[in-house]
């Protein structure tokens, strides 16, 4: 039976971090599943637990004029109902998992967990999101795809926690999200898509694309968006071939239980079609 | 009681179950209750060379083959499967010895430290691969557990003298029950008797299989249902096996074991719905009628032979759906393959054989530029008219009353036009499905195999003992056979005790399958009841007994296959609209009517929630419920993979009974249980070729499929 | 370690693996059989308790972190006033068939009702759409959630 903490306070736990190493466990959402052994035993873990679920420190969503902070230990629920966070964020996380599980995972869980088929993450890293990791007498800030290097890897320390996820303030006037799952609701991903944009003056000012669980990581790239910035439908509507076929080169999905390799890339290349096509230039004009 | 007997009556069960006071398996402790757990082929096939067991604790057992004190055999229509594997493993997941003791972790590190040395075989994993014999069969000399062929006028003939020979193929996938209890056993030895607890659908199948497990006498062995939370077929069968391991673990060991699986042991190692191909060759005549159909049914049934034979004969006796086709010829065959057993799973080979058969005759219609409808309708079979067997359709076929009210409730003519014309922006469809469900066992088996026996005791306060050996695993017989009792006798419901089935105390009324339960069950107690209503005031006891006689016009001869499949029908019809997302593909159910004859109902609430569910789970079948054993592992081995419809899947049901009555059903009723599932994955399919214009030729529809059709037929 | 907790509306402690699952603590330890388990892995709903009045599956919380938690399960429900109108809602609608999903919805559609006393057919299928059923094909349920909106009216 390995010893399981459960500290008064966000120093104590940085303190137990870099005494023990050991696991944090803020819902428990993943750990608990991804762990679990016979009924009747407790999981399986091999280092120490530290519940951190509990500490108010990093339970709070705090608002200035850029920037947007949300504490690693929110319940997806509470965002659902916190009157600050962005609608964007709000669409993808009323579509993960259940309202229990809800109620108890946690947006630092989801994204410290690095699957690819983590929901919050493409919609994150759309909006420039990064980290806010600590351990006793350090806090570095990292961009989120800088944090996760690939499927369950953070580059996370072993005495660090997340406390933190900082969203830059940005008015999207297009948000286009789309959750493929096996079940319209309550299942995992196959595949997703994000597509922000801002358009300006009947020209894209501002645009970002990813797509989830098709490569090791989210797949966002700057260069790609880059070719969109400044054009007008028309101009669009002749680029989507090249677009397509830009981002066709990087979408790297697997066979696996719950898709395949091929309705994956299709489907991922269909959406980013429909985006452009579909929702972007008829808001264009 | 007064009024019609269908008027729905609070569900006897509802308190003690919403309140969480009723006890499943998992929920009973015993004194000094001991844990158990099963060690399991890693491989599909191969030779036990060895097992290396560690030195084990005082207070652990490890029980294995060798205590097994009768015969090494689940009791079965074939004795094929062992308790605990001899000398070689079949499937993986294949139970080699348990684990018995007082503490979880401990049992867990001797499990781990068990090393079983295999020989690997060649194994068989698909129907194709079992069919070219391309290794050591696994059962008898051409791998086939059964191999049928009917035949039912002229085909040859019929096919000679065809304009026109089409010929389609349609694939069907694993289910898995999912019953949201997993399944679970607890066996006691007190006093030289064994007592299994368990949840199960058969306590005398379970006994019976104890009987030859344990070799010993009947008296000796008691079998005790507990409340059961859901079966649907998964608890038909594979309960023998593991009531024979907590039985032969509780008599080694002297105190009671207890062997509850977790999801993952329960999707790996239990029976699911058999695979199948489905080949159809069908002439037609140059009045686009169809004079003669040849179909060639192939089932995977897994390791063992199981109920695989007669979940064949259930599909070969439908192959013809609700049709009336004069020439016919049927082939099954049910293969061996290292995969898990396949087993009984509402519906019982009917879903496979309808869904081919209503696809079949959709693409038929197609083929010769009908509307599919009309096509169905003017092949429809009437009162009178013979089945694939041969058997005469004595009752009334109200199928095209039943349609007609199913087309009104669904709009469906105006719809199917509409949604014909195809434009790409929302891809809506609609389709019909036709179908019936054969009540209780195949032909004369209620009398030859079940010879079902029930029991009716007045006790000496007025209240009535129903003693059957059958469960209520959600159905609702609880309820229902309570109110056909209570009316025949004309006392009020609660007076009628029903409790659940101990083989110590109840008769052998037959298992709780093939929706025979209201059917031939509920027709003994009707007749048991008339019988002591007679004798009331003879004694302040009075028991009666009553054993199942066949109805007179019942003409049935096993070994040709030939004559009445089934004692009667009940019929149905679904109709299912549907949107296809046309950039992902996904299927959004929309609507979905029925319409069935069951007969009398019982009680029309419970029959609604035999429809509703019914219907789920055979949309599940036909849309999500992905299920591949890749090199004979299943893949979806969690209710993370293996998903099934949650409460935001689709919308209502509009659902209608027409009046009907069968003279040897309780107060008329017919089955109700099996039927509903069936008409629902072809109704659903052929929504969806309607939607997309193309050709749906395998259930599951997956979005992954239907892209694959859509980019090959573009 | 030592665990404190409000169960059903009663103070209590536990000494144990704070690691352990909250469902067998409740189960083994307090012997509250009402909470089942189909899953072990958050996906069917059936080891429904309410934590603080909502909803959470006990399969996948560690009791450690349920450390000064009130919690609910159905034996403490069922005492209610609410619970019987559920009970009677669920009866009336034909919620009921094999039950061992049945105490789980009764506490999701608790959750529901008391933040929204007169839900839509949306809210209640999106709020129970962590609890699987495979008896009932979930219409029934919902009904019964419906009618207890209704009948209970005043209860929440
Ligand atoms: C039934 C079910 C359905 C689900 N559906 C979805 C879904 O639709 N979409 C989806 O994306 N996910 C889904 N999940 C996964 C899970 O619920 C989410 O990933 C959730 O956000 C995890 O949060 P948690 O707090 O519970 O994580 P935990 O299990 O507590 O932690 C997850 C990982 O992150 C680490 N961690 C957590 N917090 C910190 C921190 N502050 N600092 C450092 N490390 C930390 C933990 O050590 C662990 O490795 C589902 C899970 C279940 C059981
Ligand atoms: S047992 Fe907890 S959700 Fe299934
Ligand atoms: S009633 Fe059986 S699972 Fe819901």
């Amino acid at each position: 039976m390995v010893r399981a903490y459960r500290p008064p306070d966000f120093q104590s736990a940085l303190t137990i971090m870099r005494e023990n190493r050991a696991i944090p466990l803020a819902g428990g959402t993943d750990l608990m599943v991804s762990r679990r052994r016979w009924s009747g035993l407790s999981p399986f873990f091999a280092k120490p637990v530290l519940f951190i679920g509990h500490l108010e420190e990093i339970k709070r969503v705090e608002i200035d004029i850029t920037n947007i902070k949300i504490g690693s230990a929110c319940s997806l629920a509470s965002l659902l109902e916190h009157r600050e966070i962005p609608e964007v964020l709000k669409i993808v996380i009323s579509q993960m998992a259940t309202p229990a599980i809800r109620n108890i995972g946690t947006l630092g869980g989801n994204i410290c967990n690095a699957s690819p088929a983590g929901d919050a993450l493409p919609v994150l890293y759309a909006m420039d999101a990064s980290v806010v990791l600590q351990r006793k007498a350090e806090i570095r800030t990292l961009p989120i795809e800088k944090f996760i290097t690939g499927p369950g890897e953070t580059v996370l320390k072993d005495d660090e926690l997340l406390t933190s996820i900082i969203i830059p303030k940005k008015s999207y006037n297009v948000g286009f999200y789309r959750k493929v799952g096996t079940r319209q609701a309550n299942s995992l991903s196959k595949l997703s898509f994000q597509g922000l944009a801002r358009i300006e003056e009947g020209k894209i000012s501002d645009i970002r694309i990813s797509f989830g669980a098709v490569a090791m990581t989210v797949i966002r790239s700057r260069e790609i968006e880059e070719i969109l910035i400044e054009k007008s439908g028309k101009e669009i509507e002749k680029l989507i071939p090249e677009v397509s076929s830009l981002y066709s080169a990087v979408i790297k999905p697997i066979d696996d239980q719950r898709s395949n390799i091929r309705y994956r890339k299709t489907i991922s290349l269909k959406l980013l079609r429909y985006f452009l096509r579909t929702v972007l230039i008829s808001k264009i004009g | 009681m007064k009024g019609k007997i269908g008027k729905s009556i609070k569900k006897i069960d509802v308190a003690e179950k919403t309140g969480g006071y009723a006890r499943y398996i998992a929920d009973m402790r015993f004194e000094s209750m001991l844990h158990a757990k099963t060690l399991r082929s890693s491989k599909p096939r191969a030779k036990i060379k060895g097992i290396d067991i560690p030195e084990i604790p005082q207070g652990y057992y490890i029980v294995d083959r060798n205590d097994v004190p009768g015969k090494n055999r689940v009791k079965m229509i074939v004795n094929d499967q062992p308790f605990f594997a001899e000398d070689v493993v079949n499937y993986i997941g294949e139970p080699i010895l348990l684990v018995v003791g007082p503490d979880k972790e401990k049992i867990i590190k001797i499990l781990s430290e068990i090393k079983v040395y295999y020989e690997a075989v060649k194994p068989v994993f698909t129907i194709e691969e079992a069919e070219k014999l391309n290794t050591t069969p696994i059962y008898g000399e051409d791998n086939c557990f059964a191999d049928y062929e009917i035949e039912k006028g002229d085909p040859d003939e019929a096919f000679g003298r065809a304009a026109k020979i089409v010929e389609n193929e349609y694939r069907t996938g694993y289910q898995e029950h999912i019953y949201l209890e997993p399944q679970g056993m607890i066996g006691i030895y007190e006093s030289n008797r064994v007592t299994v607890y368990g949840s199960m659908q058969c306590p005398y199948f379970v006994k019976n299989a104890l009987i030859q497990g344990l070799g010993w006498g009947g008296d000796r062995i008691r079998v005790v249902q507990t409340t059961t939370g859901g079966a649907f077929g998964g608890k038909e069968e594979y309960p023998s096996l593991i009531a024979g391991h907590v039985a032969f673990a509780a008599v080694k060991a002297g105190k009671p074991v207890r062997l509850i699986f977790n999801r993952k042991e329960d999707i790996q190692a239990t029976t699911k719905r058999h695979p199948s191909i489905i080949r159809l060759k069908t002439a037609l005549d140059d009045h686009k009628k169809i004079i003669a159909t040849d179909v060639d049914i192939k089932m995977d049934g897994g390791a063992y032979s199981g109920l695989s034979n007669v979940v064949l004969q259930r599909a070969m006796f439908a192959a013809t759906g609700v049709y009336n086709i004069p020439n016919v010829r049927v082939r099954g065959r049910a293969f061996a393959t290292n995969n898990v057993p396949s087993g009984a799973l509402r519906g019982f080979g009917g879903p496979q054989a309808f869904f081919a058969i209503e696809m079949n005759m959709h693409a038929l219609a197609d083929h010769v530029s009908e509307d599919p409808l009309d096509f169905k309708i003017k092949h429809m079979l009437k009162k009178g008219d013979h089945t694939v067997t041969g058997g005469v359709l004595r009752q009334d076929v109200k199928l095209d009353e039943m349609t007609d009210m199913v087309l009104g409730m669904s709009d469906y003519r105006k719809k199917y036009d509409e949604f014909s014309k195809n434009d790409d922006q929302v891809l809506r469809g609609i389709g019909l499905s036709l179908f019936y469900h054969g009540c209780a066992f195949t032909g004369s088996g209620e009398k030859d195999i079940i010879k079902a026996e029930v029991k009716l005791k007045k006790r000496e306060d007025g209240k009535v003992l129903i003693l059957i050996a059958n469960v209520d695993m959600g159905q609702g017989a609880q309820t229902t056979l309570r109110k056909i009792v209570a009316r025949t006798l004309c006392i009020p419901v609660d007076d009628v005790i029903y409790e659940n089935p101990d083989t110590d105390v109840v008769p052998d009324s037959g298992p709780t399958v093939a929706s025979r339960t209201v059917m031939i069950v509920g027709f003994l107690l009707d007749k048991a009841a008339q019988e002591l209503k007679a004798e009331w005031e003879k004694a302040p006891e009075v028991e009666v007994h009553k054993v199942y006689e066949q109805p007179g016009y019942i003409r049935w001869d096993q070994e040709t296959f030939e004559g009445d499949a089934y004692p009667v029908y009940s019929w149905g019809t679904n109709v299912v609209e549907v949107e296809v997302d046309p950039v992902t593909c996904e299927i959004k159910v929309k609507g979905i009517w029925g319409v069935y004859d069951v007969g009398t109902a019982i009680d029309e609430r419970i029959i609604q929630g035999q429809i509703e569910g019914g219907i789920s789970q055979g949309l599940g079948y036909a849309t999500i419920e992905v299920m591949n054993s890749k090199d004979g592992k299943i893949l979806q081995d969690s209710i993370t993979d293996y998903i099934i419809p949650c409460s935001m899947y689709f919308p209502g049901i509009e659902s209608k009974l027409i009046d009907s009555y069968y003279e040897y059903g309780p107060y008329g009723a017919k089955c109700a249980g099996e039927l509903p599932f069936i008409g629902a994955a072809p109704a659903l399919a052929s929504a969806v070729q309607n939607a997309l214009n193309v050709q749906i030729k395998r259930i599951p529809v997956t979005p992954e499929y239907l892209m694959e059709t859509a980019e090959g037929e573009n | 370690m030592k665990i404190n907790f409000i169960l059903n509306g009663k103070n209590v402690w536990v000494e144990t693996d704070p690691l352990k699952r909250l469902l067998d603590v409740l189960r083994e330890d307090f012997g509250l059989t009402g909470v089942k388990e189909g899953c072990g892995e958050g996906e069917c709903g059936t080891c429904t308790v309410l934590i603080h009045g909502k909803i959470a599956y006990s399969c996948i919380i560690p009791v450690g972190a349920a450390d000064h938690a009130e919690i609910m399960t159905i034996e403490g429900y069922r005492k209610t006033e609410r619970y019987k109108a559920l009970q009677d809602a669920f009866a009336e609608a034909g919620s009921v068939q094999c039950g061992f999903c049945t105490p789980g919805f009764v506490l999701a559609a608790e959750s529901l009702l008391r933040e929204d006393a007169r839900p839509g057919e949306t809210a209640i299928r999106e709020a129970i759409s962590g609890n699987l059923c495979r008896c009932t094909g979930y219409n029934m349920i919902v009904e019964g959630i419906k009618i207890a909106s209704l009948k209970g009216k005043g209860l929440w």
